[in-house]
């Protein structure tokens, strides 16, 4: 029994490392790893003149510029109207408050082609809300943009509440006590706190929408060039038996979700920090 | 059971969090760890009750060494500084957790769990809290049940980690006493981790003192607090008042103040540093040696029965602190801005180069 | 965490009485306004709109679409997918977030990112990769058709397309509950004489049950409501890889409008369960 000898290395004292180890790397390899590194290894055996050429194809181009468009604005919908309705649900009270709270969470829950047949009937130029305007909602931008604020609503809500709900009064009070006015406070005390949930919100509602296709499919009318998002290409490549060109597409947007994926983890890094070192 | 940590190392990284440590425990001792944040004691701790593994060294348990097994298995009673109850089960459930996890072949039949768990909700003063839940009693409650929890398994061995930090001064004396009664009662061989060094000359029958993972005295308290190795033990058990100076022909020599240093006489002008307890700081208005210091009062702090008199040197810029009985202070009747002659009754030295690492 | 949103587990309520520290009553009504007019526009009016035109040919044509078989050979369907996927992803949760959270290794934050994958990538991606694999022209597309076994535009690929899309959930409600609480409870256990196994089921499962039942309960719902992955995935054949959603496609697109509402109506009801439940359990672990 030597007592100065080399202690093998375990990993840890609490059970189950291996075990589940194994089970995990094996369950989300084949699951995820494998299943999407088949889009690369598929676009790679494509040929880059080919890519590019399928990748740049104006109406690709086009539904490029109509799904991060829309995606964007239906984000900034949701920024704005969706701190305003966590401000509303945190700070004041009315009746029928939890309900609607509870509400809030709909879009999660409803399936999204369900949500997409909805809309479209909402918003069609017979339908309850499309007849109130001049101009045609369903199958334009504008009915894309609200399907996709609808998809989106719930993230910055959820996203800005628990911020203002462990709001620290205290700061609030020390405002107003120096003399600040009330929009001051808000402006210069509370907002910057907000702002690192506004922006996860923003990223996580911005990344859902690009990526979006039952409740916008219904609603968009797809015509080419002008109403048809970038995963409605390639589910149309998929219909003609297009598998290269679908793959294509779809690596572009897999790498633009990848790079939005690190600016999220790079937002709730950089909150984390600042919260620490605080 | 006896303990003996045998050249014990564990390092982080770069960071050694412990450098061969070496401690031998008597069955039925009751021993404090005790350090500064960092210094490597709660890492012990918790290589001792298995919960995390060592990199160099051994561990043996009577003679055995135990090194690889695992925490299970090592019937060690272990319990958190924030207690880790199981917040979802009642006090007695909590108590009862040990006994009800053994295997059938060990495990005592649901009457005899019941009459040990009453036992110690009896020993703990409990009983009335039995159906409560963790987060329903107070701190000192929870640590009275983490430590019948533990006890439940009988234990050769308690390790508790900072058992009373988390708690009100008041709350942490009783349950001092308290532990102090427990381990006189059971003899368990007992270990705990505190950085509070009053706690470990109150309770421990033996103290050891870290600092950055290296032991830097093992001793009772007397001992420790009477003869501190090194600097740093003198000033962690104690306030402490710094008397920078010279050795010069068997003499520490500072400013106006000198005093013999007889086992220092072989050294010669090196840099060296007296050290005086508050409470071994003697104050007199007239000057009755010559080697006493004249000093001006400049704070004087009444605390409770003790009071701290801020002393300021007139032939150095520096303070020293004397601490004085309610009475002595009223029978000298000092004031602030008054002069008076300073001489330390005891006075021990260190030469830091000693002790530089 | 792309995608995701944790369960609620706010404490705090702010509580500002003094004037300074409101905003004048004017201001307080007009965002309460704007906040419930937006909801109700966004949210109610879809939600009455289902129900309504489900009813607008009268309840008999209500019945008779529910009670279809196709109808009731896609419930079934739904059904079946949710039976499956569901279990499997809650397991994988459970396991992943152990792993994650009581122990440090390399490579963890590639798994961690893995995870969060299928709730980055869209629906379609998601089908499409599986017809990459198990299609005629795929990965696996010979192998398959020489055993005869159909994966896409059957059963199984709905299966496994569901699974993808749902993964993550479970998985993300539990690793930031299980890092909040730590593993002192655990080590615990361990000192007093408990194995593994029985840690896990004494300790750890009773204190993540609210968690598991919430990253369930959201699991189910995308389950049962998936849409574009499903869609690209099945073949849509009618009576036999049809799901809900794809079924209500089908009537929207051949203009049965009053049937596709009537069977959204009863997947709208299923939501509304799954606020109802989602509500009570974020209510049960905040009162604990």
């Amino acid at each position: 029994m030597s007592v100065l000898q080399r202690q093998k290395k375990k990993k840890s004292i609490l059970p189950g490392f291996g075990l589940s180890l194994g089970f995990t790397m094996f369950y989300a390899s084949i699951l995820v790893l494998f299943p999407l590194s088949m889009i690369f290894l598929n676009t790679a055996s494509m040929g880059w003149s080919e890519f590019i050429k399928t990748v740049t194809d104006p109406r690709v181009v086009a539904s490029y510029k109509l799904s991060f468009g829309a995606a964007f604005a239906a984000g900034i919908i949701n920024v704005i109207f969706g701190t305003i309705i966590a401000w509303v649900l945190v700070r004041y009270h009315f009746p029928g408050k939890r309900f609607i709270d509870g509400l809030v969470d709909l879009p999660f829950a409803l399936p999204t082609a369900v949500a997409g047949i909805a809309l479209t009937t909402l918003y069609v130029p017979k339908g309850w809300l499309g007849q109130l305007f001049t101009f045609k909602i369903a199958f334009t931008p504008i009915g894309i943009i609200i399907a996709l604020t609808f998809i989106g609503l719930p993230f910055v809500v959820r996203m800005v509440q628990p911020v203002l709900q462990n709001f620290n009064a205290e700061i609030e009070e020390a405002s107003a006590s120096l003399g600040a006015r009330r929009m001051q406070t808000f402006r210069k005390v509370i907002f910057p706190e907000l702002v690192p949930a506004v922006l996860t919100g923003f990223s996580l509602s911005f990344a859902r929408a690009l990526g979006e296709y039952g409740s916008v499919v219904f609603i968009a009318g797809n015509m080419p060039m002008k109403t048809e998002i970038t995963p409605l290409i390639i589910m149309t490549k998929l219909e003609q038996y297009d598998y290269a060109g679908a793959t294509a597409i779809a690596s572009v947007m897999l790498v633009v979700s990848f790079f939005l994926l690190l600016l999220i983890n790079i937002i709730q890094w950089w909150t984390n920090r600042k919260f620490v070192h605080s | 059971m006896s303990i003996h940590i045998k050249h014990v190392s564990k390092n982080f990284g770069d960071f050694k969090a412990l450098d061969s440590i070496n401690i031998d425990i008597q069955t039925g001792e009751l021993v404090a760890l005790l350090g500064p944040s960092g210094s490597g004691k709660t890492s012990l701790l918790r290589i001792i009750a298995g919960l995390e593994h060592l990199d160099q060294g051994a561990i043996l348990f009577d003679g055995k060494e135990i090194t690889h097994v695992n925490p299970k298995e090592r019937n060690v009673g272990f319990v958190f500084q924030h207690y880790a109850l199981f917040r979802h089960m009642t006090v007695f459930d909590n108590i009862a957790y040990g006994l009800k996890v053994r295997p059938k072949k060990t495990r005592p039949s649901k009457t005899d769990i019941n009459k040990k768990v009453t036992e110690l909700l009896q020993l703990v003063k409990l009983e009335p809290l039995a159906n409560r839940y963790p987060s329903q009693l107070s701190g000192g409650q929870r640590q009275r049940v983490a430590l019948a929890r533990a006890l439940a398994v009988e234990p050769k061995v308690l390790l508790l980690d900072e058992p009373f930090g988390a708690l009100d001064a008041k709350v942490r004396k009783d349950l001092r006493r308290w532990l102090r009664k427990l381990h006189n009662d059971f003899h368990i061989t007992s270990i705990f981790v505190t950085h509070d060094q009053e706690e470990a000359l109150d309770v421990a029958d033996r103290i050891v003192v870290m600092n950055n993972g290296k032991i830097e005295q093992i001793g009772s308290p007397e001992e420790v607090y009477d003869h501190p190795n090194s600097p740093f033990v003198y000033d962690f058990l104690g306030n402490v008042n710094l008397f920078k100076g010279r050795i010069h022909k068997g003499k520490l020599k500072q400013g106006s103040f000198e005093m013999d240093v007889p086992e220092f006489s072989g050294r010669n002008e090196e840099a060296a540093v007296g050290y005086v307890r508050p409470h071994d700081i003697h104050l007199e208005k007239i000057k009755t040696s010559a080697d006493a210091v004249s000093a001006t009062v400049s704070h004087i702090h009444v605390i409770g029965p003790i009071v701290q008199i801020e002393l300021k040197r007139e032939d150095a810029e520096e303070f020293l602190e004397a601490e004085l009985s309610k009475e002595h202070y009223k029978v000298l009747s000092l004031q602030v801005g008054e002069q008076v002659y300073v001489k330390p009754k005891q006075l021990k030295v260190f030469i830091p180069e000693d002790y530089s690492i | 965490m792309a995608g995701h949103v944790p369960m609620q587990r706010a404490k705090t309520t702010v509580k500002l009485n003094h004037s300074s520290l409101k905003e004048p009553k004017v201001v307080q009504w007009l965002l309460t306004f704007i906040a419930l007019a937006f909801l109700a526009l966004f949210l109610v009016l879809p939600l009455i709109t289902i129900f309504m035109t489900a009813f607008q040919k009268g309840l008999e044509t209500y019945l008779t679409a529910i009670t279809n078989p196709d109808a009731l050979a896609a419930i079934k369907l739904t059904l079946i997918v949710v039976l499956i996927t569901v279990p499997l992803n809650a397991v994988f949760g459970v396991v992943a977030a152990w792993l994650i959270t009581k122990f440090d290794f390399k490579g963890k934050n590639i798994l961690i990112t893995l995870i969060d994958l299928p709730f980055a990538v869209s629906p379609v991606i998601a089908g499409l990769v599986f017809i990459l694999l198990f299609g005629a022209q795929g990965l696996f597309g010979e192998w398959l058709f020489n055993h005869d076994i159909k994966i896409v535009f059957a059963i199984p690929g709905i299966i496994l397309a569901t699974l993808f899309v749902t993964l993550p959930f479970v998985a993300k409600e539990l690793i930031p509950l299980m890092q909040a609480q730590g593993s002192a409870e655990e080590e615990a256990s361990l000192t007093l004489g408990a194995s593994g196994f029985k840690t896990f089921f004494l300790v750890t499962l009773p204190n993540i049950k609210w968690g598991l039942l919430y990253g369930i309960i959201l699991c189910n719902a995308r389950a049962i409501g998936e849409f574009g992955a499903v869609s690209v995935v099945s073949g849509h054949i009618r009576g036999m890889t049809n799901t809900m959603p794809l079924h209500i496609e089908i009537l929207y697109n051949e203009y049965q409008f009053a049937a596709a509402f009537a069977v959204a109506s009863l997947m709208s009801i299923l939501a509304i369960f799954t606020l109802i439940i989602k509500n009570i359990i974020e209510w049960k672990s905040k009162h604990i």
